[in-house]
């Protein structure tokens, strides 16, 4: 009978005890001090041989930790009253976000097909690349906004050309440019 | 009895000697008729001469696009020859020094050092007009007030343009020295796009030039020998209100070897580049339309055989206007 039981355990700690019996050896659990002692030594068995390590336990920590949640006081609180949901309101909601990213996906395209605008492939590849460090700029580039591109080097030469100042506000290492408007003639 | 009678008879009048006390000495400007202080023109002109014939230093922070820059600035003057010299705070450490038309700036942790000539600059701070009357016919200047900056009063100056192709100045004129303690441009919504300010200001009657050493590593940007645009290979056909030719050369630049024409376009305050360059197809194409670096537009495009860039510290408009009116010589 003993070793039926020792089986049994073993199966439930390797998750092998069908739900039926799982559930009376849980209940005979609570009630057989015996059997939980066996119980705790199979879980430290289990536990030392799974990581090496070992934490002796109290014979009566899980004892303790039960009277402990028993002389828990109970807090008597509201609920929360549940909220009643309109599953129409929510279904339409859904639908007009699902047709937003569509659109937002899809807009672009259908744009950049018009015969009256230009497609801007240069720029598109452009926002699509990580910006490279430029060959004379000592930092690394800047994470690319959405409305950022990659500085062509030679800008960056025509920057120091224009203006000395560079050297003071460090102008000459700048790497991006935000594209304020979109001009292909 | 009589000391408590004479404590109440110097209590009203001891904040008064207090302040007195820390007034700093006679500031020039008090010694100025006080019609001449409500003269912007008269306060640019005076801040022209004191930025050339004082010395002094400072921390000065230059910001731009959200970003600070802080440098230790220093202006030494002997007998007309000026030095002015920067030190960077933060990384990229950096020292700048311009003298004589020429702009030497040592990288501290690369030892590089760039030397260019840039004859056509007068200062890091605020580059004005040599005849401020040029002004006169795109911006109104007047006096808007008076602020402390750096603890020291000023009188405030606004150069608000007449049209919508330039920005809006304002300049903080020191009322004791006629020095610009703080500079603001403004873009056309009235938003600040960069800013220059002392944060301390100190004027000595004598400040070394200071030599900046000579590392193996320099490079020696190509001379930019003033030219006559007559020998550009494009010409502007119409320049916006107030913008007339400054500067012209030819040169390569940096790695480049084959020579760029660069226009230097100025109303007096604000500057624009024109550059243009046979095309080269072993170089990235630039991306067209404007786009912008912080407060500086630029607009390039191809023009025939050749890549054309114009930029400048202007809005979009003006770029594209100058952009407009680019004509290849022979066509």
């Amino acid at each position: 009978m003993n070793d039926q039981l020792n089986q049994k355990t073993s199966q439930l700690f390797d998750n092998e005890l069908p739900y039926d019996e799982a559930l009376a050896l849980l209940a005979k659990l609570r009630s057989d001090a015996d059997l939980a002692q066996k119980w705790d030594r199979y879980a430290a068995i289990s536990h030392a041989l799974k990581t090496e390590q070992f934490v002796s336990l109290r014979p009566d920590f899980s004892a303790q930790i039960a009277a402990r949640l028993e002389a828990e006081p109970v807090y008597l609180l509201p609920r929360n009253k549940p909220v009643k949901r309109n599953y129409a309101w929510l279904a339409l909601a859904a639908s007009v976000a699902v047709v937003s990213v569509v659109a937002v996906r899809w807009l672009p395209q259908l744009d950049s097909k018009s015969p009256n605008t230009p497609a801007p492939a240069s720029l598109q590849v452009a926002q699509q690349q990580t910006p490279q460090a430029l060959p004379h700029s000592p930092v690394t580039t800047r994470k690319a906004d959405t409305n950022e591109q990659p500085l062509n080097a030679r800008i960056n030469d025509y920057l120091q050309a224009h203006n000395g100042s560079v050297y003071a506000d460090n102008q000459n290492l700048k790497s991006m440019a935000r594209v304020t408007t979109y001009n292909p003639k | 009895m009589i000391a408590v009678k004479w404590f109440f008879l110097i209590l009203p009048v001891l904040p008064t000697a207090v302040a007195w006390a820390e007034t700093p000495p006679l500031p020039d400007s008090d010694n100025r008729p006080a019609t001449l202080l409500q003269d912007g023109k008269y306060i640019l002109k005076s801040m022209v001469n004191a930025m050339q014939n004082l010395n002094y230093q400072g921390t000065v922070a230059f910001l731009r696009d959200g970003k600070l820059e802080p440098m230790r600035y220093s202006h030494a003057v002997n007998k007309g020859h000026e030095q002015e010299h920067l030190l960077s705070l933060n990384s990229p450490l950096r020292e700048v020094v311009r003298e004589t038309g020429k702009v030497s700036c040592l990288y501290t942790a690369t030892q590089k050092l760039i030397v260019e000539q840039r004859p056509f600059e007068r200062s890091f701070l605020l580059d004005m007009p040599s005849d401020l009357g040029q002004l006169d016919a795109v911006y109104d200047i007047e006096v808007q007030g008076e602020e402390n900056i750096a603890m020291l009063p000023t009188l405030i100056v606004a150069l608000t343009p007449k049209d919508k192709l330039r920005y809006a100045h304002k300049i903080w004129v020191s009322r004791h020295w006629f020095l610009p303690l703080k500079v603001v441009v403004y873009d056309l919504a009235g938003g600040t796009l960069e800013e220059r300010v002392f944060t301390e200001l100190e004027v000595k009657d004598v400040l070394p030039f200071i030599a900046m050493k000579q590392p193996s590593n320099t490079s020696l940007l190509p001379d930019s020998p003033a030219e006559s645009s007559k020998q550009a290979a494009f010409a502007l056909t119409a320049l916006p209100k107030g913008f007339t030719e400054v500067f012209f050369s030819r040169k390569p630049m940096r790695d480049a070897e084959q020579p760029v024409d660069h226009l230097l376009l100025s109303d007096g305050l604000a500057s624009v580049s024109v550059y243009m360059e046979p095309k080269n197809p072993a170089q990235p194409p630039i991306n067209s339309g404007v786009q912008t670096i912080d407060a500086i537009n630029f607009f390039s495009h191809t023009q025939g055989d050749y890549q054309v860039t114009v930029m400048g510290e202007v809005p979009s408009e003006t770029i594209q206007f100058i952009a407009d009116h680019v004509q290849l010589r022979g066509q």
